[in-house]
């Protein structure tokens, strides 16, 4: 009915630093400042956010804990809301359900991470109905309030809660813009496609190919991403690279998984197509 | 007395009443034939003579004429042909005695070219064009006076023939005949001998099917025919006249355009091109002629051992539809064209270069254009060959066609792989050389040298060749390490390229010349050239003195290495130059073998590679000594096109210039004149005979202009967009004193072919451009005249006005829960009663979101006045008074307010209209089309999508006018194209006619209705599939019936009561959108 992920992070998921972005998110989160991530399609945004609600959920240093192991911050919940254009906020609240007795009061994807003090990660926020920057506001200032109308009650975050939206500039019509009064209530950290030697290590570490074939993945993602804007409105994503790793790593042979993870993937429009596959029958034997 | 004188005598009383001169003609052929002929045979002669005489009124003068011809009757002629003449001036004189005459003063004559045998064949045939009448009779007497003219130029089976043709034409038009018959000996004449009796046959049967254009077909069939290769003409005769006995008039047009067709392929190759043509004709003449008539269109494409597959191709489309194989032959259709191209396995660089536009963008990561190499050539900034590949640093430069295999795949392979090198001197930096920056893999040379150029170098890289004394030695060496570093490259970065590449390589190796005949410093080049192209192996090296070449083999190889840059490469080209200038380039004389190269150990060689410098004094490189042979550039590779560092980087410099607001001139602190002067005296890379002819000074200036001009515009890439449309601005170039001309743009849209199931392809040209300006108080006007309407109007589509927040009840899932629907789920569930889930609500956001294109016929018949019922002829009855009243009153009216066109109520309904659309703030464009015939679709702007409505939209439907036809699927095809440009989700197009579509060549004549409807039909097939919703509106009260084809299942409407149009138009748009 919704969609939003809850879990808790127990497995360190991988994620690799490419600039200083671990130590700003961990610094904001130390601080209770609201994080926004910019980035194109597809670059990690959510694996970090990931990455650092498991990090964050580890003791930050043992000493501090007395050298007993790990302490009582144990792994920190962790919720994704996908944003659609038709979410509003009681979707994110809650809502009244009924059952045999009556109504019940089930919280939101939200108010369970505002209550449970879990990091909250709204993922391409700009999608979602204007009524949610309502929520937003209390939450992202100093007072870390989500009032809940429907309940006449004002929720205070608990002491872990973190908000953390995702936008991505690129991709979003001129009507969906982040409007000011929101936007400058985050810090902002800017995702950009790792370099080549970083995407090629994700790449094999995700699908388990060869560096040697990651390394051509890698270079083929850096020379599709020159078409951007030429004929390609957004460029290829490394999850697009791991997905023609993993198919090569299946067997299939690397001109043909390019082409279905990376050509036909990326564009409908056939001299774009033309292009991008001469470029990989370049790249690959 | 002799026997004449007797005769003479004796008959003199039958002349009387006679004229003189009868008597005279007879006397004098008495007198002449005297000593010919027997007493019997004479007096036989005489008989025959005077017989004539008797037997009607004029025959005396077919008489006069036999007795004056039979003395010159050929000495030859047996007795049996002089009582043959005889007897068919006899039975000619009963006939006509003008035809005998005719027939009888050529035939001595003709006698003596056809022989005795051919008379009478030749007295019938001139018989045979005689009906009896007098035109007839003029013209059998035209074709007996012809006769010795006639028969020196043909024989008696093609004079058959000849008299076929002119009696068929003389059905229609004896003055045709008459003309034709008179130029045939001419005509024939020119024509060779075996040619005639083909050339006729194809005649008559033109005479039956169109023989208005056989005038034209003896004016000019001689000449179109000598353009068929001989030994085929006849083929090719037969073969049109297929054509002509299909009843077809344009028999005489496919025979010329064929036969022009065939002029322009090679004379070989029309035997074949016929044989092919032959097999189509079974199933279509019309297919044949145009199968030839197209070859050499198809020829460019394919070569001619490829022809048979694309007509096969063609043949079983034939053999399927009838329709489709000829639209197919005609090159009418995209199956046609798709056949060819797979066919033709040559690569054009128009197909393929966006796509390798693309491809090197992605490849280097900059904004590149890929164009002609005869582009660059014109530019004449220093690039003079127009084939070869090379780039300036923006835009790549490819040979035109690539044709060198016979696959087109290869053909593509070998493209791209030239355009991967280019590209690769992009990618790779080969001109971002600077002269200051250290290499990765030598120990630097270059700033232990000392600078030679006086003035300072324009760009790093001619810092650089200002170290050598021999530029052109030093530009190939660096040429070929900068080769051989881009191409090894390549190789490492792009494993799918490796291949190709590396097979043209070793063609290329194929190709080298042989090294042994070179003096020896070109024979260390040309080495070089082979171990840059990847070849070590094919290096041949006189044995004994192994040593310089092994080190730079050495030296070249170690550019191979990943990291190798554009400095490395220079750095190799001063250690190479060092060692070529100490080999003399003179022939080896030595005994010694020209080996390949044995193995050395690279320590061993070390010197050389890096011990130049070093601590000792300053080395200078050398010079070419005097007396050896004059040193020669290694032969071009062709993959690997021109490579001009000097010029690209002295563009740049300028390009940066440029940008920076020095356009057009050099800014002192940038380059001066001197140094692109001497830049361009001393380059190696400018061969300045080749590039201008004149005197020296004159072409620098000329080069310098040129490379500035270039400079000025950073990008070049102006018109390289390819889905750019075509803008043909005539601005002109005294701006400013007149009008600018309006802007025409040109788009080319597919047209339909329902026969052949298949589109044309880029079959019409759609001309937009803005609509000229009015005044405005038609406008104005209008609002007043329909007030209460246009306020109504405006109140209707306030209604609509969608509120932001619509309520929606009764869903399974939504914001909240519903009151109503809880309670009676509760009442479910205590009743025990399964509820339903449907109880909460939602808020769902209603944009409105729409765009309508407005198409408005302004073809010629919109300029038709509507009756007004209330004023009909019959209301006067037939009372001539009342009549005359009603008549006086009528023009009185009309004079106050003239009667109302259909435009008019087409431009009122578009006023309303907008004001409509502007309360509810849609969006939307009107557009209004004509034209005529396929090239020339006029589509004229009122008010474009992005445009705001304002004055100027106002002042155009004041120009709304009829103009000429109405080709609506094109117009709606770019309609089409407009709104596709739009984001709105719901698209309308709504087209606004008053009747059926039609215009010139839109079908097969201009009564044929079908082709048109057929196309509009599809069209408004296409809107749909493009996600728009269209809707046609006719005021035509006939439109019942094609509209039905037309719009099938779409959306239509006749306004049946034109007059109410102004009021259904937002009606109908309330309906649509709502």
């Amino acid at each position: 009915m919704l969609a939003a992920e809850e879990f808790t992070v127990r497995e360190e998921p991988y994620y690799l630093p490419l600039g200083d972005e671990i130590e700003l998110f961990e610094a904001a989160f130390r601080q209770r400042i609201p994080v926004l991530l910019k980035g194109p399609t597809g670059c990690g945004k959510t694996r970090f956010v990931e990455y650092m609600s498991y990090r964050l959920g580890q003791p930050v240093t043992r000493i501090s804990q007395g050298g007993d192991g790990p302490g009582e911050a144990g792994p920190r919940p962790f919720v994704t809301v996908a944003c659609h254009e038709d979410l509003t906020a009681s979707d994110l609240v809650g809502r009244y359900l009924l059952d045999t007795d009556g109504t019940r009061w089930i919280d939101g994807p939200l108010t369970r991470a505002v209550k449970h003090g879990a990091i909250c990660y709204l993922d391409e926020v700009v999608e979602a109905r204007k009524d949610t920057t309502v929520l937003i506001h209390p939450l992202t200032d100093y007072r870390r309030l989500l009032p809940i109308e429907k309940l006449g009650q004002v929720v205070e975050a608990a002491d872990g809660f973190l908000l953390v939206i995702s936008y991505n500039p690129g991709y979003q019509s001129a009507l969906k813009d982040l409007k000011h009064s929101t936007r400058q209530r985050f810090i902002s950290v800017e995702f950009t496609y790792p370099s080549r030697e970083q995407e090629a290590e994700i790449i094999t570490h995700e699908s388990g190919v060869d560096m040697a074939v990651s390394i051509e993945l890698a270079k083929l993602g850096e020379k599709v991403r020159n078409l951007k804007e030429h004929g390609l409105g957004e460029g290829v994503s490394t999850r697009l690279l791991i997905y023609a790793g993993r198919l090569i790593e299946r067997g299939i042979a690397p001109r043909r998984a390019a082409q279905v993870a990376v050509t036909w993937a990326l564009t409908d429009d056939l001299d774009v197509q033309r292009s991008i596959e001469e470029v990989v029958t370049s790249i690959f034997e | 007395m002799s026997v004449a004188a007797e005769l003479a005598a004796r008959n003199r009383e039958r002349f009387e009443g006679f004229p003189e001169p009868l008597l005279e003609a007879y006397e004098a052929g008495l007198r002449a034939l005297e000593a010919r002929l027997t007493p019997t045979r004479l007096e036989n002669w005489s008989r025959g003579g005077l017989d004539l005489m008797a037997v009607s009124l004029r025959s005396w003068e077919s008489a006069a004429e036999y007795f004056r011809a039979g003395p010159r009757i050929p000495e030859a002629a047996p007795w049996e042909t002089w009582e043959q003449l005889a007897g068919e001036a006899a039975s000619l004189t009963e006939q006509s005695a003008p035809l005998a005459v005719s027939f009888l003063r050529s035939a001595p004559e003709t006698l003596a070219l056809v022989g005795p045998n051919h008379l009478a064949q030749w007295a019938d045939l001139g018989r045979r064009l005689y009906k009896g009448n007098w035109k007839s009779s003029s013209l059998a007497a035209q074709f007996y006076d012809a006769g010795p003219e006639l028969f020196a130029a043909i024989r008696m089976s093609q004079a058959g023939r000849l008299t076929l043709f002119l009696d068929e034409l003389a059905r229609h038009s004896y003055e045709l005949a008459a003309a034709c018959l008179a130029s045939a000996p001419e005509v024939l004449g020119r024509l060779d001998g075996a040619d005639r009796a083909p050339f006729l046959t194809f005649g008559v049967e033109l005479a039956q099917s169109s023989w208005a254009d056989s005038r034209l077909y003896f004016d000019r069939g001689v000449a179109l025919l000598q353009r068929v290769h001989a030994p085929v003409r006849e083929r090719y005769l037969l073969l049109a006249a297929r054509v002509a006995r299909d009843h077809s008039r344009s028999a005489f047009q496919y025979f010329e355009d064929g036969a022009a067709a065939l002029g322009e392929v090679e004379p070989d190759a029309h035997g074949p091109v016929i044989e092919l043509a032959e097999q189509l004709a079974p199933h279509s003449a019309y297919a044949a002629m145009d199968f030839i008539g197209n070859s050499p269109a198809v020829l460019e494409k394919v070569r001619i051992d490829e022809l048979p597959a694309w007509q096969a191709a063609g043949l079983g489309i034939l053999a399927a539809s009838r329709e489709g194989g000829e639209a197919y032959f005609r090159l009418q259709s995209s199956r046609g064209e798709e056949v060819l191209d797979t066919l033709s396995a040559r690569v054009e660089l128009a197909r393929v270069g966006e796509v390798l536009r693309l491809y090197a963008k992605a490849l280097t990561g900059r904004d590149i254009s890929i164009h002609a190499a005869a582009v660059l050539a014109e530019k004449g900034i220093g690039w003079v060959d127009e084939e070869r590949a090379s780039t300036e640093g923006t835009t790549i430069f490819l040979p035109e066609v690539m044709e060198r295999h016979r696959d087109k795949d290869e053909n593509f392979a070998a493209m791209k792989v030239f355009a991967t090198h280019q590209a690769a001197h992009l990618e790779f930096e080969s001109f971002a050389f600077s002269f200051e920056r250290p290499s990765a893999l030598f120990e630097d040379l270059r700033p232990t040298l000392p600078e030679r150029g006086e003035a300072r170098p324009a760009t790093e890289i001619e810092r650089f060749f200002d170290l050598f004394p021999d530029r052109a030695l030093a530009s190939d060496l660096h040429e070929i390490a900068e080769d051989a570093r881009i191409d090894a490259a390549i190789k490492r970065a792009y494993a799918g390229i490796r291949g190709p590449l590396g097979r043209m390589q070793r063609e290329e190796l194929a190709r080298r010349p042989e090294v042994s005949e070179l003096p020896l410093r070109q024979a260390f080049v040309e080495n070089l050239v082979r171990v840059s192209l990847d070849g070590a192996g094919a290096v041949r090296w006189p044995a004994g003195r192994a040593e310089p070449m092994a080190g730079g083999v050495a030296i070249l190889q170690r550019l191979t290495a990943a990291g190798a840059t554009a400095e490395d490469a220079a750095e190799a080209a001063l250690r190479l130059y060092r060692l070529a200038i100490g080999i003399r380039n003179e022939r080896d004389e030595s005994e010694d073998d020209w080996d390949a190269l044995p193995e050395f150990d690279e320590q061993s060689l070390d010197l050389d590679l890096s011990g130049l410098g070093g601590d000792g004094p300053p080395m200078e490189l050398g010079e070419a000594p005097e007396g050896e042979s004059e040193y020669e550039s290694p032969q071009e590779i062709d993959f690997r096109g021109e490579f001009k560092p000097e010029l690209v980087q002295l563009l740049m410099k300028l390009r940066d210039g440029a940008e920076q607001g020095d356009a057009g001139r050099i800014s002192p602190e940038q380059l001066t004149e001197e140094q692109l002067r001497e830049l361009l005296e001393k380059s190696a890379e400018i061969d300045l005979d080749a590039l201008l002819e004149g005197d020296l000074q004159q072409t620098t200036g000329m080069f310098l202009s040129n490379l500035l001009k270039e400079a000025g515009t950073p990008a070049l890439d102006s018109d390289a967009q390819s889905d750019q449309p075509l803008s043909d601005l005539s601005t002109g170039a005294d701006e400013g004193e007149e009008p600018l001309a309006p802007v025409v743009t040109t788009y080319y849209y597919d047209e339909w072919d329902f026969r052949a199931q298949d589109y044309k392809p880029r079959w019409c040209a759609v001309k937009e451009t803005a609509l000229e300006e009015g005044g405005e108080e038609f406008y104005e006007e209008t609002l007043r005249e329909y007030a209460s309407l246009v306020s109504q109007t405006r109140k209707q589509f306030e209604l609509m006005k969608p509120e932001l927040f619509r309520k929606i009840k009764r869903l399974s899932d939504g914001e909240d829960v519903e009151l109503d629907p809880a309670i009676e789920w509760m009442i479910d569930i205590r009743t025990g009663v399964s509820p339903t889930e449907k109880i909460y609500w939602r808020r769902n956001k209603v944009e409105r979101d729409v765009a309508i294109a407005f198409l408005l016929d302004m073809s010629a018949s919109t300029d038709e006045e509507i009756a007004r019922r209330d004023q009909q002829y019959d209301d006067a009855g037939d009372d001539p008074r009342k009549y005359l009243s009603w008549w006086v009153t009528k023009r009185r009216q009309e004079l106050a307010a003239p009667p109302k066109r259909i435009i008019d109520l087409e431009k009122e309904a578009t006023v309303l209209l907008i004001t409509a659309l502007e309360t509810i703030g849609d969006d939307y464009g009107i557009y209004g089309f004509s034209g005529y015939g396929r090239d020339n679709v006029e589509f004229y702007v009122i008010k474009d999508f992005e445009e705001r409505f304002g004055e100027a939209t106002k002042r155009r439907i004041d120009k709304v006018t009829p103009i000429r036809s109405t080709r609506m699927g094109p117009a709606i095809r770019h309609a089409i194209h407009k709104l596709s440009a739009t984001e709105a989700k719901v698209r309308i197009l709504v087209l606004l006619s008053d009747g059926r579509p039609q215009d010139h060549g839109y079908g097969r004549d201009r009564t044929e209705k079908e082709y048109a409807i057929h196309d509009t039909r599809q069209a408004l097939n296409e809107a749909r599939r493009e996600g728009i919703t269209p809707f046609a509106l006719t005021v035509d009260r006939a439109g019942h019936d094609y509209l039905k084809t037309m719009c099938e299942d779409m959306g239509y409407e006749v306004v049946g009561d034109i007059e109410s149009l102004p009021r259904r138009l937002p009606a109908l748009y309330r309906r649509l959108t709502e």
